[in-house]
């Protein structure tokens, strides 16, 4: 049996991170949590993951900054595939996540299956 | 052991009239035998050999006595889910109201007083992670917070009984606890994480306003201990701690328009609820 794929979620929001946490757990991912981009930073050099869900909005290093700094490190974990989950729908703010290094960017709510979707896509794994 | 000797009338009023003083709380000949069954247990714990060296020390404070005191004195009589028809309304209406007056991204600040060992607090979790689809699109603060530390400690650690957890279905006890055996069970971690625990006396005039203001305030079955001055003083730290247009709950059997006019009545189809005015300061 092959190991469970790990996520990293980063969100400043005990609830947000409690609500992906048991969605992503009960369909056999390992999850390890960081409130903002520099918690996630020193995560992700101790012990790197399959991919990360990753707010924008964050006190410290928003989400913005966070992946500016990663896709600047080493590989493979500079290339550490992530998904960027915000509030903001505008055309501008993709733009910036996007340019930033996502690989997705969705509106927040996510939905179970929309995230189970995305997460079984970044961790290769049949949806 | 034996017990100490009971106190004496003119003694029971004295040390009633200070358990007023500090807490709000009246004690009335009707609650004598609890009162003093309580003290005599920390009489015992403390050594004390009379009413007189007792009262003493309490007064005093001697190692926090009167927080030990008034910690053995409260009743915490609580489980998840109480009174679900309030959680009902917070997701149908209340936070729906809250996010139509807000700036987008302000975190929505929920406070649960007395939040007693936790039930309340973690309920509101559990709930709004099950009932409201937005849950992740919202800073969502939750705190709790008591007068008694020793049911905050508790709470905090997240322990439960069966009694407790009487309400909850078994796939929601499934899905946010972990089964100890013996009829224990500790919430999940990323729950006891996602609320904060902080000590607060309702009664004392100004003591809340540390905590900030919040969007809704479950504040259910304690305004029945208080006599009349001391529910108005928590009415009015209540309304300090709410934003303009926040909501108030109380408990079924209670009425903030017998205590305080400053709030409106708001009735919704799952509750009736208090709302602090919008624009509305305390003169």
């Amino acid at each position: 049996m092959s190991e469970k794929p790990r996520v990293l979620i980063i969100d400043d929001a005990g609830l947000t991170r409690a609500y992906y946490r048991d969605i992503l757990e009960r369909a056999g991912y390992q999850v390890e949590e960081a409130l903002n981009g520099v918690e996630a930073m020193e995560k992700l050099l101790q012990s790197e993951v399959d991919f990360m869900i990753v707010d924008v909005n964050m006190p410290q290093m928003d989400g913005i900054s966070f992946l500016k700094t990663l896709r600047r490190q080493a590989l493979p974990l500079g290339s550490t595939p992530a998904v960027v989950a915000s509030t903001e729908a505008e055309g501008h703010d993709i733009a910036a996540a996007r340019a930033a290094g996502a690989n997705h960017y969705l509106v927040k709510p996510l939905r179970e299956d929309v995230l189970l979707q995305y997460a079984a896509l970044l961790s290769g794994r049949p949806a | 052991m034996s017990d100490p000797i009971p106190a004496t009338e003119d003694e029971f009023r004295r040390l009633c009239e200070f358990l007023y003083r500090r807490t709000g709380m009246i004690f009335t000949e009707v609650k004598r035998y609890y009162v003093e069954r309580r003290m005599f247990e920390r009489m015992l714990a403390t050594g004390a050999g009379s009413f007189a060296s007792y009262f003493a020390r309490l007064r005093s404070d001697v190692n926090g006595e009167i927080e030990q005191f008034i910690n053995t004195l409260t009743v915490n009589e609580t489980y998840f889910y109480r009174e679900d028809h309030q959680l009902q309304c917070m997701t149908s209406d209340l936070l729906r109201e809250r996010l139509r007056v807000k700036r987008a991204g302000e975190p929505i600040r929920i406070w649960s007083v007395p939040c007693s060992t936790g039930e309340e607090p973690y309920s509101i979790a559990i709930w709004l992670l099950e009932n409201w689809p937005e849950v992740d699109q919202h800073n969502i603060e939750i705190v709790g917070s008591d007068i008694d530390t020793r049911v905050m400690e508790a709470a905090q650690e997240g322990y439960f009984g069966k009694r407790s957890l009487m309400r909850l279905s078994p796939a929601l006890i499934a899905k946010y606890f972990v089964d100890l055996g013996d009829e224990r069970w500790r919430i999940l971690d990323e729950l006891r994480q996602s609320v904060r625990f902080t000590p607060a006396n309702l009664v004392e005039p100004g003591g809340t306003g540390l905590h900030g203001q919040f969007d809704i305030v479950f504040c259910r079955n304690v305004l029945i201990y208080f006599d009349e001055a001391s529910r108005r003083t928590a009415a009015e730290n209540l309304f300090e701690n709410l934003s303009s247009g926040g909501f108030l709950c109380l408990g079924h059997s209670e009425s903030m328009s017998r205590i305080s006019p400053l709030f409106d009545v708001c009735r919704y189809s799952d509750a009736i609820v208090y709302q602090r005015p919008l624009g509305a300061t305390h003169v």
